[in-house]
């Protein structure tokens, strides 16, 4: 199997593709294939992971052209012709190799939010986000537009007005859901079907409604 | 962010879903409608140079090249409104259940639409 990583760190001038031939088991996860590489052939690799089973997000990379959470994602299931490319999300800052900054999303939930670590037993997780930031690495307008809330807050947003019948002031503006043009790649990329582009239609429709109350 | 790099976002194909490539095609085709809109202005404002100057501009859309600029107008132009369509639609919040196949029935519409203008342009107005 041929691994081939889009690496960049801080100082160098542009990026570079490294190439690493790997012994791979089709059953195996491409996350497991990026341990192996930086334990094994290059420990200046740099990746990002927690829980190794879908849950804690921070394993999204874009593996042949696609988003996806690398520890539930098969080799066999997207290897082609015996090469995996895997990079970095988009629409983030890259700090090194594949580790991007998701503080955009991050620092756009108030502080009390219902994150997976600060859930409450009364309450869903954050409504089964798992935070990764691939709605933001799949969406058109999250890449080019970097002052956009992007999907997964906005749909965060839909499920408090839902609760609260209200949203803060950004939520209904231009970098809002107001800038978002129906791609729909961020529902079709999100690893939990959390749907972010839908919600961020339905809170569109409370608010022209006025179902909803900008505070 | 440069705009080199908003496009490549918009226009990226590889790895995107059939809702993607549909929104980047409505925005090439809204682009190449504006710029259209440009240049048709720029044709149309030949009149004040003459009636033989416009009536000359006009014979080069008569020719053959002609014909298929008009047959990649009429495409763009069913394509954006199609799928422009479709984009209203769903957001506005409207039947989001069924985007997909709102989707796939704003292509279809979109291509009967450029068969008949080709048939048009080419038989009739040819
Ligand atoms: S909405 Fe989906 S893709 Fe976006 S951060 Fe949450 S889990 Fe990831
Ligand atoms: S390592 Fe936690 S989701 Fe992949």
């Amino acid at each position: 199997m041929r691994l081939v990583v889009r690496r960049w760190k801080e100082g160098w001038r542009a990026p570079r593709y490294d190439v690493f031939e790997v012994e791979a088991d089709p059953s195996e996860s491409v996350l497991d294939l990026v341990e192996r590489v930086s334990l094994k052939l290059d420990p200046t690799l740099t990746f990002e992971h927690a829980c190794h089973h879908g849950v804690c997000g921070a394993c999204g990379m874009v593996v042949n052209g696609v988003e996806r959470l690398t520890c539930v994602t098969r080799v066999g299931d997207v290897a082609r012709n015996g090469v995996i490319l895997v990079e970095p999300l988009h629409g983030f800052k890259v700090v090194s190799d594949l580790v991007v900054d998701k503080s955009r999303m991050f620092s756009r939930y108030p502080d009390d939010t219902r994150t997976l670590e600060r859930v409450a037993a009364q309450v869903e997780k954050l409504w089964d986000c798992v935070e990764c930031g691939i709605c933001y690495s799949a969406c058109p307008v999250a890449c080019s537009y970097p002052s956009y809330l992007g999907p997964s807050v906005l749909a965060w947003a839909f499920h408090r007005a839902v609760e609260e019948g209200r949203v803060p002031a950004p939520v209904a503006s231009r970098s809002g859901v107001w800038s978002c043009h129906a791609a729909f790649d961020c529902s079709e990329k999100c690893p939990v079907n959390f749907q972010p582009g839908e919600k961020i239609m339905r809170l569109r429709r409370l608010l022209l409604r006025g179902a909803v109350e900008v505070v | 962010m440069g705009l080199g790099e908003a496009l490549r976002s918009w226009l990226r194909v590889r790895g995107r879903s059939a809702e993607h490539v549909s929104f980047a095609v409505r925005r090439l085709a809204g682009m190449v409608l504006a710029l259209y809109l440009v240049v048709h202005m720029v044709d149309i404002s030949t009149l004040l140079m003459g009636e033989h100057v416009y009536s000359a501009f006009l014979q080069v859309f008569a020719s053959p090249i002609g014909l298929v600029f008009d047959v990649v107008l009429w495409a763009f132009l069913v394509l954006h409104g199609a799928l422009g369509l479709y984009s209203a639609l769903v957001e506005a919040g409207l039947l989001l259940e069924r985007r997909k196949v709102l989707l796939a029935a704003a292509w279809a519409a979109a291509l009967l639409l450029l068969v008949v203008g080709i048939v048009v342009i080419l038989y009739v107005m040819g």
